[in-house]
């Protein structure tokens, strides 16, 4: 053993440098969060030597999909060993995206580059971990011979797979099974609102004021003003749907038509 | 006569009708309904239409469906049912369903029922969402087959208002369906026509070259969105699951989110800088121009919009941004509604970006440019897009504008005008100025904001906005002309038509009669003008004035529009008018004609005897009335002549031939389509001068106003369609503040409008007012009313005393029910409208109340006639009409007047005298009727007292119907001529009649021949 942890790594150019020289790795609440997490359960001997890995610029590549983080990190030997992050799969998306989609909060910070503290919650709500909680939640594996858990390369892997969480927070979710614009979409088409008047009861039909309404029409004509409004304007509010027509936005496609719509003019009064 | 009726179901408009011919049909068929509009103005709208069979839940009876309002509400005894009626229909596609429901309710011939007119206010509503770009395209499936659809996108709170407001008679079809799913099926029909119906087709320019073997789905999606046909082509293997996805996906986050707080900015202007506000004026001459643009550049003023969170359902709830990111404001989801909307807000002011840098933004910094494209584009969007705005005061209003000087002339020529002497023709000194609100702007100052060339300047310590438009605009006024004479008449016309969008009219100096009559304030600053000898009356101070301004007016030739409230005493004020300007030579005496509804004839000639009876009237109306040479005799002896719209639009040519001083209109509101006949050709008699009387807010229906304007003073508005957009466009569908304004300034000179309410004006007005309306009967009242009294006679002869008395209190119930409505005393369910002069007027004034926004309760003795009003009143008027008689429950009873008392909507409540004379209180009401009399002073004044109690802020007018020339107003004689004995005698009700002998009965009785007007 001692031989593995004496040896010195080759230097490498081109590898990924941590930001952060100094200190722990992780800005943002997200990042450290996990990295605390992971400080918590894991060798802290190893952990430090993987920092310095990862300071040193050791990791080659780090790839994120779904449930697995592959990284290459140059050791001491010739050969760059490979490193996987593995995460249990998660069946539960769909109470998640159902519980995310309740607040347009969740949306508007993702979108803004931010992860909603309250997003753990969500997750632990729906029995998933967001991050690694137990060193059983995470299944590490490196080609090199070292069986400690976690390796130092592993663990360089790790601390820049911190620091690109804070670039990206959607990152932690895309680990966690679903890319950025799955979530996004699959947010997107669940009703944040009940459609108008469908949850209204209505009251049985009687006798009574059969033929008149139950207030006045005359209430109903009087339309409040609208400020005169660009056409397409709804076009302009509305995050754009991920459709084509040869080529070009469907929004932009749609603009003229819009135009025509306005250009119809108001109604003349009718006398 | 046809009702038509509709509801929307399986896609289409079905359309169906009850008539009023002989019922037939058996079993579950329906008695009265009929698909068949053939020979009426509907036949070309609904050709072709299939036919089919409805199922339709309608109230009942045991044995047979109970009309609609519309078609006259049957009698009955107890509560009606419901049940199916089979009911034949025309099925009419979204093209024509739309088309026929555009022009359903323009028909003379159709009457369109509440569920059509429903119906035809939704085609309205999408005409005004698919102008305004508030639809989306989506993938729908019909039959399993996808297809192309067009789907609006209302306002949540105008849908559930609008699935609210649905006449139970749009849901009828069994088993009866939901409010909200009948709603949305025809707002989702009608959209897609429309913009179908729009848009340019193809949208797509046609492929150039080769055309692929596979055009992909969307694209073909894309094509069937335009032109007929919403199916969109197959081509194997296609999976349309994912369109449909996104665009339900787009669909839905188009709806905005109902959360309790919504984002909300507010535009903040710099801290005024201090050392220049306080400096002094600058003496006359020196730049004017303050601002900080003097100071050095990082003086640049510090604008800002800040955000605020505003309770959607409490607006004064505001709490700024900063207060919910320290934590302060207490407000769940307040940082969500916060972000989530800023987010949103990202799309429409981009340069929110900036402030979104922060953790815990709440306020965007801006310089004046900025500021300036804020409040010229942002902000309109924002608004539109549904946050709420808040911009200062003078936004929008403070602009750089025209400022007419006017001054009269120092007459001292040849003495032909004097002081007095001011006519239209005067000459009037003008000089043009360039000015902010009333501050004139010097040259040399605009030429300091022309080199400065910023859109936001402060000016005198207030900021203007001043883009380059405007400025061109003012610096091209500085190099013409700007000062000269003309005469009154082109000044007045001079302030109505100057100034465009770029400079628009802000400020009118005059003094002098002059400046009175654009003021808009002459009746406050002409002397009042005492109640003339020989009317019998004293005229409140407010009416003195009135004359004064009726006067003035007549005397510059202008026309005028007396539009003081209803209650005022407009009728008085007038015959005043013509009282104190009826020449002392009688050879220089002109007549006056009045112009009014039929139904107010009896009135005015009431109150014309009364109030002044010097004044000789002729009634021009009926089928005995003189015509030619007759009429013109007859005419130019009175001092009044007195006619219906009816009569003037026929007689219109022989009318023009009398030489008028003036014509008069009252309930001018009749006027208000300028096209109709009756409009033209009240328009088409010559007259010295024009009045027009009404009692409705001129200033909402600006058409109307338009139309008043064109009778009173020919031309000077200038032509309709140009009225129309420089200001009933902007006005009512854009609330354009500066166009209102100018409106005003344009129309003030001309109108003449007291409120009740203003207690500045009108500060002697009684509590409690009470007036007799005196209605006519219609023919057939009257030949009922004749039969019902000689067949009464015919059988007192013969009867014993006790017989006798039972006969004559029949007889006076049945009277008094022909007076009422020939429908209350036959009894047979047969149609409402025109056949009742009382019926008539309670219309019109109902309508008034409604109009002004206010409340009224309507007294009746007979139940029976009560439950024929409730449902046709409430169709006539389109408002609530609640009604309360013996048989409703207390918590029923105690609803309707929860309702009545709390609702903003102005509202008719009909009760039953018996039920209701005593314990209520009705208080939110300031009108009441008593459409047939008790007789009994103490009753009618105890019913009266629901509205006149302790809560009363607004003065009541009480009106009492009388049918005139029958015993309804012989009855009211002796109650009047014996008042001290009123209470011995008519105390006990109407046994006292009973005593009379027959010839006392016979002259009681007695139909006089003016009772008839028609």
């Amino acid at each position: 053993m001692a031989f593995f942890e004496s040896a010195k790594p080759i230097r490498v150019d081109g590898g990924i440098l941590a930001r952060r020289r100094r200190g722990s790795i992780g800005e943002e609440w997200w990042s450290r969060r996990f990295i605390d997490l992971l400080e918590a359960f894991a060798d802290t001997g190893r952990l430090q030597r993987g920092r310095a890995y990862a300071r040193q610029g050791q990791v080659l590549r780090l790839d994120i999909r779904p449930y697995e983080v592959t990284a290459i990190v140059q050791g001491s030997r010739p050969e760059p060993y490979e490193v996987t992050l593995g995460l249990q799969a998660i069946d539960g998306w769909d109470a998640i995206e159902e519980e995310l989609s309740r607040r347009a909060v969740f949306r508007a910070r993702l979108l803004a580059g931010e992860m909603p503290r309250e997003i753990e919650q969500v997750f632990d709500a729906c029995g998933v971990a967001l991050f690694p909680e137990h060193a059983d939640d995470l299944a590490l594996m490196c080609s090199c011979p070292d069986w400690g858990t976690p390796c130092k390369h592993a663990a360089a892997a790790l601390y820049l797979l911190a620091e690109a969480f804070d670039d990206d927070p959607f990152l932690i979710l895309a680990w966690n099974g679903r890319a950025r614009d799955d979530l996004l979409t699959a947010l997107r088409r669940r009703p944040l609102t009940p459609e108008p008047g469908e949850d209204e009861d209505d009251d049985p039909l009687t006798a009574e004021d059969f033929w008149t309404p139950p207030s006045g029409l005359a209430a109903l004509r009087d339309r409040p003003p609208v400020p005169t409004t660009p056409p397409g304007l709804l076009l302009q509010l509305l995050d754009p749907p991920d459709i084509k027509i040869r080529r070009r936005q469907l929004a932009d496609v749609l603009l003229p038509l819009y135009v025509a719509l306005a250009a119809d003019g108001p109604e003349e009064s009718t006398e | 006569m046809l009702v038509a009726h509709a509801t929307w179901h399986g896609g289409a408009l079905c359309l169906w009708a009850e008539h009023d011919g002989p019922r037939t049909g058996r079993g579950s068929v329906h008695p009265f309904a009929t698909a068949d509009f053939s020979g009426t103005s509907y036949a070309g709208l609904v050709r072709g239409a299939p036919r089919v069979v409805l199922d339709l839940i309608l109230p009942s009876t045991a044995d047979h469906p109970l009309p609609s309002a519309e078609l006259g509400p049957e009698p009955f005894e107890g509560e009606p049912g419901l049940a199916v009626w089979r009911v034949p229909a025309l099925v009419l596609d979204p093209f024509p369903a739309m088309t026929l429901l555009r022009s359903a309710e323009g028909q003379a011939d159709v009457v369109p029922g509440t569920d059509l007119r429903y119906l035809a206010l939704l085609a309205a509503e999408v005409a005004d969402l698919v102008r305004r770009g508030r639809v989306l395209p989506a993938l729908v499936r019909e039959d399993g087959d996808p297809a192309a659809r067009w789907r609006p996108v209302p306002d949540p709170a105008r849908f559930r208002t609008l699935a609210a407001a649905m006449p139970p008679a749009c849901r009828a079809v069994a088993p009866g369906r939901p409010a909200s799913t009948v709603l949305r099926e025809a707002l989702d029909g009608l959209t897609d026509t429309t913009v179908r119906g729009s848009a340019p087709h193809p949208l797509l320019p046609e492929r150039k070259g080769d055309v692929p073997d596979h055009i992909p789905l969307a694209e073909r999606w894309f094509e069937a969105l335009t032109g007929p046909d919403p199916s969109i082509r197959r081509e194997p293997h296609d999976s349309a699951a994912d369109l449909e996805a996104e665009l339900d996906a787009w669909y839905r986050s188009a709806l905005p989110a109902t959360g309790p707080l919504r984002l909300t900015f507010r535009l903040t202007e710099p801290p005024p800088p201090a050392a220049s506000v306080t400096a002094p004026v600058p003496p006359a001459g020196e730049a004017a121009v303050l601002g900080p643009q003097h100071g050095e550049p990082d003086d640049e003023p510090a604008w800002r919009v800040e955000f605020l969170l505003q309770g959607a359902d409490d607006p004064s709830l505001l709490v700024p941004a900063a207060d919910v990111w320290s934590g302060e404001a207490l407000l769940e989801g307040a940082e969500e509604a916060l972000l989530a909307g800023l987010g949103r807000a990202l799309r429409v002011f981009p340069e929110l970006s900036k402030a979104l840098d922060g953790a815990a933004p709440s306020g965007l910094p801006l310089d004046t440019a900025g500021a300036f494209r804020f409040l010229r584009q942002a902000a309109p969007l924002l608004a539109a897009a549904g946050f709420g705005v808040f911009l200062p005061s003078w936004a929008g209003k403070a602009k750089l504008g025209l400022k007419l000087k006017a001054e009269e002339e120092e007459q001292d020529q040849d003495g032909a005008a004097t002081s007095s002497g001011f006519g239209l023709t005067s000459l009037i000194d003008f000089r043009w100025e360039l000015a902010v609100g009333e501050e004139t702007i010097e040259e040399d100052e605009l030429a300091e904001l022309a080199r400065l060339k910023t859109p936001l300047v402060r000016l005198r310590g207030q900021w203007v906005e001043l883009d380059d438009e405007q400025l061109e605009a003012a610096l091209t006024f500085l190099r013409h002309g700007r000062s000269g004479t003309m005469t009154a008449g082109q000044v007045v016309r001079a302030v109505i038509h100057a100034g465009e969008q770029s400079l628009p009219l802000v400020a009118v100096e005059a003094k002098g009669s002059l400046g009175d009559l654009l003021s808009g304030e002459a009746d406050r600053r002409i002397r009042p003008m005492p109640t003339p000898a020989g009317i019998e009356a004293t005229l409140r101070p407010y009416q003195e004035r009135g004359l004064a301004w009726l006067a003035f007016m007549d005397g510059l030739g202008l026309g005028s529009l007396l539009a003081d409230d209803m209650g005022l005493g407009k009728t008085l004020t007038l015959l005043a008018h013509l009282v104190q300007a009826r020449p002392s030579d009688p050879a220089a005496r002109r007549p006056t004609l009045v112009v009014v509804p039929m139904s107010l004839v009896g009135n005015w000639q009431r109150e014309a005897a009364r109030f002044a009876p010097k004044l000789s009237i002729h009634v021009h109306h009926g089928t005995r009335r003189h015509r030619q040479n007759e009429l013109l005799r007859a005419a130019t002896a009175a001092d009044l002549v007195l006619t219906t719209y009816g009569t003037a639009s026929r007689d219109a040519g022989e009318l023009a031939q009398v030489p008028w001083a003036r014509v008069v209109c009252d309930e001018a509101q009749a006027l208000k389509n300028s096209s109709t006949r009756q409009a033209k050709a009240v328009r088409s008699i010559p007259a010295g001068s024009r009045i027009a009387l009404t009692g409705t807010p001129v200033e909402n229906h600006l058409t109307e106003l338009w139309s008043l304007m064109e009778f009173a003073n020919p031309g000077l508005l200038g032509p309709k369609k140009a009225f129309r957009e420089r200001f009933a466009v902007p006005i009512e569908a854009e609330g354009d503040e500066q166009a209102a304004l100018e409106l005003k300034r344009a129309t003030q000179p001309f109108i003449l409008r007291r409120l009740k309410t203003d207690k500045s004006i009108i500060t002697d007005l009684p509590e409690k007012q009470e007036m007799k309306e005196f209605c006519h009967l219609t023919v057939e009242q009257a030949s009922l009313y004749q039969a019902t009294v000689e067949d009464m006679l015919e059988q007192i002869a013969e009867a014993d005393d006790k017989q006798r008395r039972g006969l004559v209190l029949a007889t006076m119930a049945k009277l008094k029910q022909v007076c009422n409505h020939p429908a209350h005393f036959l009894k047979d369910g047969s149609r409402l409208p025109g056949r009742s002069g009382k019926l008539t007027r309670l219309e019109e004034i109902c309508g008034e109340v409604m109009e002004a926004g206010e409340k009224i309760l309507v007294f009746t003795q007979y139940a029976e006639f009560g439950s024929m009003l409730q449902p046709y009143l409430a169709a006539r008027l389109d408002r609530p009409v609640l009604w309360l008689h013996g048989g409703t429950s207390k918590q029923h009873r105690d609803d309707l007047v929860q309702r009545f008392q709390e609702d903003a909507e102005p509202s008719v409540f009909l009760l039953s005298l018996k039920a209701a004379g005593t314990g209520l209180t009705l208080t939110a009401a300031n009108h009441v009727v008593h459409v047939d009399r008790w007789w009994n002073p103490a009753v009618e004044d105890q019913a009266t007292d629901r509205a006149f109690r302790i809560g009363q802020k607004k003065n009541v007018q009480v009106r009492k119907f009388i049918c005139a020339g029958t015993l309804e107003e012989k009855v009211d004689e002796m109650i009047e001529r014996k008042k001290s004995l009123a209470d011995s005698i008519v105390g006990t009700g109407e046994e006292w009649l009973t005593d009379l002998s027959v010839a006392e009965l016979r002259d009681v009785l007695r139909l006089s021949p003016e009772a008839v007007a028609g």
